[in-house]
């Protein structure tokens, strides 16, 4: 099964499980604040993913690596090889 | 280290998104188990807006999302060539 597959049969059992929970078929009981904290699960879900996802890109670009002097040399190298064109006739 | 800016940048998204899920979370998770006489919810909109206001904000973002994409597509376009 390709992932995609995988992913939507996850999904698909998922939501059957809360619309079960949800629409209270015949003999099922829940207590009603659990009922309440149901209703906006699927979005409360999303929420919290999203804000997982900002919190990793948020650390990750606080805790990257710049390496200046590699960025130096690099403009450096740069500068070079554009002069060693200029020299041989490529126009820019 | 990555640049000043780019740390206050960063942790300042984490900052956010942790009081983001902290205030949600408490209001959909912890409230419906506390009593409705107790001070703590009057610092929490009614429910419904629970679920509105995450369904507005997506829109939202979709709505940025595709006015970027036609800007930018706007941006790119080439004149046809004229054949000789």
């Amino acid at each position: 099964m390709t992932k995609l597959g995988q992913w939507l049969w996850g999904l698909a059992l998922l939501g059957s499980a809360w619309a079960a929970l949800v629409l209270k078929p015949l003999g099922l009981w829940v207590p009603p604040p659990c009922h309440q904290i149901l209703l906006p699960l699927p979005i409360y879900l999303l929420v919290a993913f999203g804000c997982y996802s900002l919190a990793t890109i948020g650390y990750r670009l606080a805790t990257f690596n710049d390496c200046e002097e590699a960025a130096a040399e690099l403009q450096e190298h740069i500068g070079a090889a554009r002069a060693d064109l200029r020299r041989r006739g490529l126009q820019f | 280290m990555a640049t000043a800016t780019d740390r206050v940048v960063g942790f300042g998204l984490v900052a956010f998104s942790l009081v983001l899920f902290v205030y949600y979370t408490i209001w959909i998770i912890i409230l419906p188990f506390i009593d409705s006489d107790h001070g703590i919810h009057q610092y929490f909109l009614p429910r419904e807006y629970a679920v509105i206001i995450p369904v507005v904000a997506g829109l939202l973002l979709l709505l940025f999302i595709g006015i970027f994409v036609m800007i930018v597509m706007w941006k790119n376009r080439k004149p046809a060539k004229k054949l000789d």
